[in-house]
């Protein structure tokens, strides 16, 4: 052992363990009170006997053993032993205390799904018999191991009232007898969004902390984001979890930039980009994609995320994409009406469109009684109104703001706008008194015209962005800001809102008639769609037309129509295929409704259905060894086919390849797209100076034939010595597939995917890391990875 | 709090039992948030020397590889003592071998009043 405090190492062995222990015995004793009784009697096991003996080899295991033997004896009192704990029971006390692995597969064995009991343990902790406040603490002190008193330190209230509060909470989920499990049915949502409420919650009170705070104030962030994490993982089919992931990772990833030198806050658009932490927004973006994924209509954490990941993919405040924020924020506002979101929304109209557009909405919210006493407000609306040279009211504003704010700062800033239009206001009158009216007059239209434009990028006045952005770093606001290109559908869907505007008009007024093959073109006609978007939208509504007609009108066409033709085209695809197709389904079923064209929701018989994450069965060596010796292979499979083994590269990778790229000396090529270099060995070295001949530039695999007239490719996939196209991923896993079809056992062939993932296989076998693989392959996970490397087991290598 | 563990060359090859293991590792890690961000490093790369104003760039061969970093991972931990147990669990696996584990500054160490 270390010379490291042994008190600090239980104490962070607890932390890490705490959620697992507890939801387990939970399973076992039933009480929540109980369980957390018999954990800590464990701790104090281990404070009394690590000093001496050392941490064990698996700290969690040994707590867990010790808690559970507790709990046994607990019961034996009780007399609530049921056969299963008898069995623990006899287990535990017929092994010895110092072996270890002995008790940990004693331990496991029983455990069965530990990951579900620390979901039921969430879901309990933040069930709605208690007050929120109750479920915080209780989150915090189970979930996350914390002490009493780092609650209350985080929390700045006193130690004894968060230990009542505890207490309080324990008592009144046995008094409610609680189940101990995860909610199903039409409860789930409910409980789902008091389990995120409460880790947002955590979240937000750690944002709020200043300079000066206890640090364990702003590590809460830290912890909020743990939790979520952790739900992610435990509840992976579920968008808004996500969601809340990703709007924490993103708002996290400020969090070296909104404070100044002497702990002020510094607004959004003041911050140094420079010190986002690129890792979070990364995260972030990554847990949006799996929000979206996960599918669903968009809950109100998804599209706050969007919002946010709009601010982090700009690389400068002058990029910001305001119409994007603006459609967020409508789409926002349908899911969660409330006075400060509409507020955002005004204010990112006037950034997108224009102070005008911003005000209408603002004057709307002037009798909201939830923003009665709320400063900005006010100091939005002065803002828009000397924006559009009406300097008097603003005054007013401003200085009905001042008087709100209670920060001093602020309110020095708010007085200082209101002198200033109060300057520019007696400047107009004087103009206008020296009869210089004409002159005055095409100032203001000349202001007001240029404001009328549509012109989002050369909006530079900034106070209202200040108003969002202090709106967006209040905590107890919904309101942080949306999406990059990286965070591809979110924004596609996001755009649907605006798109619908546009399209009215292109539909007419015979909006009731609207044809499917109509309807269809509109819909991959609309804006900011991007090219793989569409193309698979495409393929999905283009088989709805072949079976149901192009000219039928849409609202003759029900749901339960279109589960026929999914049944009928996708119903025995992998679940995959299936969800692809049921999502542009959805995407365009929710877009039809929201012009009133179809009658019900579209989609809603097709269920989702589950990917498996499959684990893709490596190709075995002597299969590959009689593949590369067959003396009949052309040269471009042969090439082909021995570069995605030893490079191990996706496929896509492979094709894309440009003969200008390839370092052939060295061994590698570079993949422009991905700023990747593709490497491979000596078997692809020597094929490829024969593949290359003469040619200088264009793609390295080239199409069997020149393309016909109709289908031209891109300049940059045809070859310019023979005019023939890049060879396309569907063919070359066609010719794959075809050559391998009398080596594989089910007689199907091999997919390109599995021959890459075979030498990934193989290289594990022969000892390679999982970071070497990695960064051989281009996995950007070992999560990912994990599936194709694990041990083989011996059948799997002889066969 | 951010760490950074680093790893050493020379400790020996892994075994796919172990392969297996660092697998789960990892994969635990990631599911609870403490792994940001893990890589292997080419052995040797390059050697930047700024000395006066010169820059020389070398490319090898070096002599003392085996103290060459081979390996990171940088992790979210909630104390020092934290990042020692999951280096720890990670050592078990890997077996023998010699690395580091550093705490990666952050706006919280800065000097002044605040954040900065």
């Amino acid at each position: 052992m270390t010379s490291l405090d042994a008190h600090r190492v239980v104490d962070a062995v607890w932390k890490m363990e705490s959620a697992r222990i507890v939801a387990g015995l939970v399973r076992m004793v039933g009480d929540v009170g109980l369980a957390e009784e018999l954990a800590q009697d464990a701790v104090l096991a281990a404070l009394e006997q690590w000093p001496e003996a050392g941490v064990p080899d698996n700290p969690g295991a040994w707590l867990m053993a010790v808690a559970k033997r507790r709990a046994v004896d607990h019961l034996r009192r009780e007399e609530r032993l049921d056969r299963g704990q008898e069995q623990l029971a006899h287990d535990l006390a017929t092994r010895p205390d110092d072996g270890e692995r002995d008790v940990d597969d004693v331990v496991n064995a029983l455990d069965g799904e530990v990951g579900d009991d620390v979901l039921r343990l969430m879901f309990v902790s933040c069930h709605p018999v208690l007050s929120t406040e109750a479920r915080v603490a209780l989150t915090l002190r189970l979930i996350g191991g914390l002490r009493t008193d780092e609650i209350a330190r985080a929390f700045l209230v006193s130690e004894s009232a968060v230990a009542q509060r505890i207490v309080r909470a324990k008592r009144a989920l046995a008094d409610a007898h609680v189940p101990f499990e995860v909610p199903s049915g039409p409860d789930r949502a409910a409980r789902l969004s008091s389990v995120l409420e409460v880790i947002y919650l955590v979240f937000n009170e750690g944002y709020s902390a200043t300079a000066g705070d206890d640090l364990m104030r702003p590590s809460l962030c830290l912890e909020a984001l743990r939790l979520g994490r952790v739900l992610a993982e435990l509840a992976p089919d579920e968008a808004e979890v996500h969601g809340l992931v990703a709007l924490m990772e993103l708002q996290q990833s400020r969090s070296a930039a909104r404070t100044g030198p002497s702990g002020e806050p510094v607004v959004l658009h003041e911050q140094n980009r420079g010190r986002w932490d690129p890792l979070l927004i990364r995260r972030g973006f990554a847990a949006l994609l799996r929000a979206r994924q996960a599918g669903g209509p968009l809950g109100p954490y998804v599209l706050q995320a969007a919002i946010a990941a709009c601010h982090a993919g700009a690389a400068t405040p002058e990029e910001t994409d305001w119409p994007q924020i603006a459609a967020l924020y409508e789409a926002l506002v349908r899911v969660l009406p409330t006075p400060v979101a509409q507020l955002n929304r005004a204010v990112a109209l006037a950034m997108a469109y224009g102070p005008r557009a911003g005000l209408t909405l603002v004057d709307t919210l002037n009798g909201e009684p939830a923003l009665k006493g709320y400063h900005l407000l006010p100091a939005v609306r002065g803002d828009l109104l000397a924006r559009l040279g009406r300097h008097d009211e603003a005054r007013t504003e401003f200085e009905r703001a001042a008087s709100l704010t209670r920060n001093s700062a602020e309110r020095a800033v708010l007085l200082r706008r209101a002198a200033t239009c109060a300057r520019t206001a007696e400047e107009a009158r004087k103009a206008e008194e020296a009869g210089t009216v004409e002159e005055a007059r095409k100032t203001k239209d000349g202001q007001e015209a240029r404001e009328g434009r549509e012109n989002p990028k050369a909006q530079t006045a900034r106070d209202p962005r200040e108003a969002l952005d202090e709106a967006a770093e209040a905590p107890d606001q919904v309101a942080d800001t949306g999406t990059a290109g990286t965070a591809g559908e979110a924004r596609d869907e996001a755009e649907e809102a605006r798109a619908a505007r546009d399209e009215a008009g292109a539909a007419g007024t015979a909006g009731a008639a609207v044809t499917l093959g109509r309807a269809m073109t509109l819909f991959l006609t609309r804006p900011g769609l991007s090219a793989d978007t569409m193309r698979s939208y495409r393929q999905t509504l283009t088989r709805l037309c072949r079976h149901l007609g192009e000219d039928v009108p849409l609202r003759d066409v029900t749901s339960h129509r279109i589960a026929e033709v999914f049944a009928a085209a996708w119903g025995t695809a992998a679940g995959a295929t299936w969800n692809r197709h049921r999502g542009a389904l959805r995407s365009f079923a929710a877009w039809a409704a929201g012009h009133g064209w179809a009658a019900a929701d579209l989609a809603a018989p097709l269920d989702r259905r589950p990917e498996p994450r499959g684990r893709t069965r490596p190709i075995d060596r002597a299969r590959l060894e009689s593949l590369w010796e067959r003396p009949d292979l052309p040269l471009r499979e042969r090439a082909l086919w021995l570069l995605l083994y030893e490079s191990a590269a996706p496929a896509e990778w492979a094709l894309s390849l440009n003969v200008e790229d390839l370092d052939l000396p060295g061994m590698r090529g570079e993949v422009k797209a991905r700023g990747h270099w593709l490497r491979w060995q000596s078997g692809t070295a020597a094929l490829l100076p024969l593949l290359v001949g003469d040619r200088r530039r264009g793609p390295l695999f080239l199409a069997d034939r020149r393309p016909g007239p109709g289908r031209m490719p891109a300049a940059a996939d045809l070859c310019p010595h023979t005019g023939r196209g890049r060879l396309s991923y569907e063919r070359a896993e066609y010719l794959f597939k075809r050559a391998t079809a009398e080596l594989d056992s089910e007689g199907g062939g091999y997919t390109l995917h599995r021959l890459r993932h075979s030498r990934l296989a193989h290289l594990g076998e022969d000892g390679w890391s999982a970071p070497m693989l990695m960064s051989l392959s281009g996995h950007a996970s070992a999560r990912t990875l994990h599936g194709f490397v694990r041990v083989p087991r011996p059948a799997d290598t002889v066969a | 709090m951010r760490f950074l563990m680093t790893t050493k060359g020379g400790s020996r090859t892994p075994d796919a039992a172990m392969m297996a293991e660092m697998g789960a590792f990892i994969e635990e890690m990631t599911r609870t948030g403490a792994l940001l961000a893990t890589g292997g490093l080419e052995p040797g790369g390059l050697r930047m020397i700024s000395s006066g104003g010169e820059i020389t760039v070398t490319d090898g061969p070096f002599t003392e590889a085996k103290e060459a970093i081979v390996g990171f991972a940088l992790i979210e931990a909630r104390s020092r003592e934290e990042a020692v147990e999951l280096a720890r669990r990670f050592w078990k696996i890997a077996g023998d071998g010699e690395g580091w584990v550093q705490r990666v500054f952050g706006p919280e160490d800065a000097p002044g009043p605040g954040p900065r």
